[in-house]
């Protein structure tokens, strides 16, 4: 697998240069502001690959917003936006040539990046090019940990959702908690998170953290191992496939607790996964979904007539993402990459689906999580954390 | 500790099976078939579209579903494994080694990627379950399904072990291990006999695949890598070609990672079960039971 995604990497990569430097001099020669034609949007999302199944909700959201703006006559006197999407394939090597292929197409406004994993290595080469990025979902705090000044993250961080797991945890009447993800950088980074959490005086004590490798069916050993703890909480932050099969096997070997499961377990598959009624009352820290946001009923609607399916996962973020983008855009008058960066900085209150947005410090929202949890197989919300 | 061993002994089983077929063909044509672990996929795959297929019958009678698509499947992962040594193999058998393992590298990438097309990349989920009750004996938790896919996993053992050592066929296998141009001069149909040998190992590997879906549930297009990789291993701990060996390196290799686990954590299973492979193979290069270099299949 890695080696046939490395060739097409290179290749796609070499292409993209070249376009590039063939396409250097009439970028720097002309005054791209006086153009009349369509404000040009990239979007780095997986539609190949573990993940593909997200890119599609993302790219629908977008383009939601997108016909919205351009209904109500685009920005910047009439000017049209247009998505841009490339598929990242949730692949470091993948996203680096997408993305220089959308700087070299000259997108404005970066909206994608699904996959921490993917997004990290993109950053470099918007930043250089002086383009914002508005990441709709990646969440990893190596986002923010280089502080470039073009990026901005509207998903809840990975230590946003630790804490909210830990206050779960506790009022949810947790006394000892085991820990488990898949040794990934985005499950690892909340386990830690979420471990330092317990270790505060006042919170639930702290059995274990333990990992397991995602891919493989068969995780009776680590299920031995975490119950010799005698657990009477487990938080996996894997993704769902795995902690399906976690949910499972530890029902089997009769553990009696509850689970808690990180935003990338959010999926009725995790509950088919565990089968019959294991699943039931399994809880889940997550970011709003529009099927648990008050007031999104017409939205989604909006959204089945358009695309002829329901909105999933993420579907909210990208759409918010790109409505962000257009007022930016307005609010900046311009489409010069550190004025619409400026903008953005400068924005307080405008609504997304999160709530009234004003970027801290690190240029991340503030809260956004909230608790979920299975109920006749589906996620369903549970109560919001303040 | 026992639930430890059990642990154990149960994965340890799965890896034997699928071992067990890399074992063969390895011993017969020497070649590593890296295909091996996609038609454990492969297994699992036209399993879950059989159960589909007989939908009635699964909720009633789900074990005796599973044990009638489990036949089914075997000659469907069989005859798929001939017609790959037939299209990918036979062509190649006087070419160099490594045109060989290239080609093998080459058919598990076409297995993965046209199942997934398919199928889809996204994981499914078995339509019949073996959960159930469990019991405990000496100290572990046992269920009823895992002794029945052991006792199914032995079974295919014990009649693949006779076929070998006992019946005309496996006979033929063992003469073209030794020697491939003395055995055709002696009126062994040798085409034949290694397409029966892909035949069952693909079939054991098939019947591994639906027994894995059938009990963890989940299935995905690329859930032969690793289990395919953990096979190899197995297959070498016991003495690639060697047939008892073979089985001995799946169950040694689910016990390593069972305390593996147990003792260093998750984080460091692997690099343990895999420690205790290379010290293993550094002072016994040839395996558990390789010495019966003048047996091998």
């Amino acid at each position: 697998m890695k080696p046939m995604r490395t060739v097409l990497g290179a290749v796609l990569a070499l292409s993209a240069v070249t376009v590039s430097a063939g396409c250097g001099q009439g970028l720097l020669g002309g005054d791209s502001d006086k153009d009349k034609g369509p404000i040009l949007l990239g979007m780095d999302i997986p539609l190949s690959g573990g993940s593909a199944e997200i890119g599609p909700y993302m790219k629908n959201g977008a383009q939601l917003a997108i016909d919205e703006v351009n209904g109500k006559g685009g920005v910047l006197g009439g000017r049209k936006l247009e998505l841009r999407a490339e598929d990242d394939a949730c692949d470091p090597k993948t996203a680096t040539a997408a993305a220089t292929k959308l700087v070299s197409a000259g997108v404005k406004v970066s909206v994608g990046g699904y996959c921490s994993g993917a997004t990290l290595p993109t950053l470099a080469i918007f930043d250089r090019a002086k383009i914002p990025m508005i990441i709709p979902v990646a969440n990893s705090t190596e986002l923010y940990a280089q502080r470039l000044k073009h990026v901005f993250m509207i998903n809840g961080t990975g230590d946003q959702q630790a804490a909210a797991a830990a206050k779960w945890l506790a009022k949810d009447g947790g006394t000892k908690v085991a820990v488990m993800h898949d040794n990934t950088s985005y499950s690892k980074d909340i386990a830690v998170r979420t471990a330092a959490e317990l270790d505060k005086p006042g919170a639930p004590d702290k059995t274990a953290v333990e990992a397991v490798n995602p891919g493989e069916s068969d995780y009776s050993a680590a299920v031995t191992t975490v119950l010799k703890g005698r657990p009477d909480y487990i938080y996996w932050t894997g993704y769902y496939a795995e902690g399906g099969l976690l949910v499972r096997q530890f029902r089997q070997a009769g553990y009696k607790g509850k689970f808690l499961v990180g935003d990338g377990s959010v999926d009725a598959k995790l509950a088919k996964i565990a089968g019959g009624q294991n699943g039931e009352g399994v809880y889940a820290t997550m970011t709003p979904t529009p099927q648990t946001l008050q007031g999104a009923e017409s939205w989604i609607a909006s959204y089945k007539q358009k695309f002829g399916a329901d909105p999933g996962p993420y579907s909210t973020q990208s759409y918010d993402a790109v409505r962000l983008a257009a007022e930016a855009i307005k609010k900046a008058d311009s489409t010069d990459g550190g004025k619409i960066a400026d903008a953005l900085r400068g924005l307080d209150g405008f609504q997304l689906f999160s709530g009234p947005l004003k970027f801290t410090q690190q240029q991340t929202i503030t809260g956004g999580f909230e608790i979920q949890v299975v109920k006749n197989g589906s996620f369903v919300l549970q109560e919001k954390v303040q | 500790m026992s639930q430890l061993i059990w642990n154990g002994l149960f994965v340890g089983s799965f890896y034997a099976l699928v071992a067990l077929g890399y074992s063969m063909v390895y011993g017969v044509i020497k070649l590593l078939n890296f295909a091996h672990g996609d038609l454990y996929m492969l297994g699992a795959f036209s399993g879950f579209a059989m159960l589909g297929v007989l939908g009635g019958l699964v909720q009633s009678q789900s074990l005796l579903a599973l044990l009638l698509v489990l036949v089914a499947t075997m000659a469907v992962t069989g005859l798929a494994g001939v017609a790959l040594e037939r299209v990918a193999y036979r062509p190649l058998r006087g070419a160099p080694r490594l045109s060989l393992l290239i080609t093998a590298v080459g058919a598990s990438f076409a297995l993965e990627y046209g199942t997934r097309i398919v199928a889809g990349p996204n994981p499914k989920v078995y339509q019949v379950r073996l959960g159930g009750t469990s019991m405990e004996v000496f100290g572990a938790r046992v269920t009823v399904q895992q002794l029945v896919l052991v006792a199914i996993a032995i079974v295919l053992m014990a009649a693949l072990n006779w076929l070998v050592m006992r019946s005309r066929q496996g006979r033929a296998m063992r003469a073209i291990a030794l020697d491939p141009k003395a055995a055709r001069l002696m009126g062994v149909d040798v085409d034949a006999v290694i397409a029966r040998t892909f035949f069952i190992g693909s079939a054991l590997a098939g019947a591994a695949g639906v027994m894995a879906g059938g009990y963890y549930g989940k299935i995905d297009f690329l859930m032969g890598f690793i289990i395919g990789l953990k096979a190899f291993t197995a297959a070498v701990i016991g003495g690639i070609g060697n047939m008892q060996g073979t089985m001995l390196g799946g169950l040694l290799l689910g016990l390593l990672e069972s305390f593996g686990t147990d003792w260093l954590g998750g984080q460091w299973r692997d690099v343990f079960a895999f420690g205790c492979l290379i010290l293993f193979l550094t002072v016994r290069p040839t395996g558990l039971l390789g010495e019966r270099v003048t047996e091998r299949v």
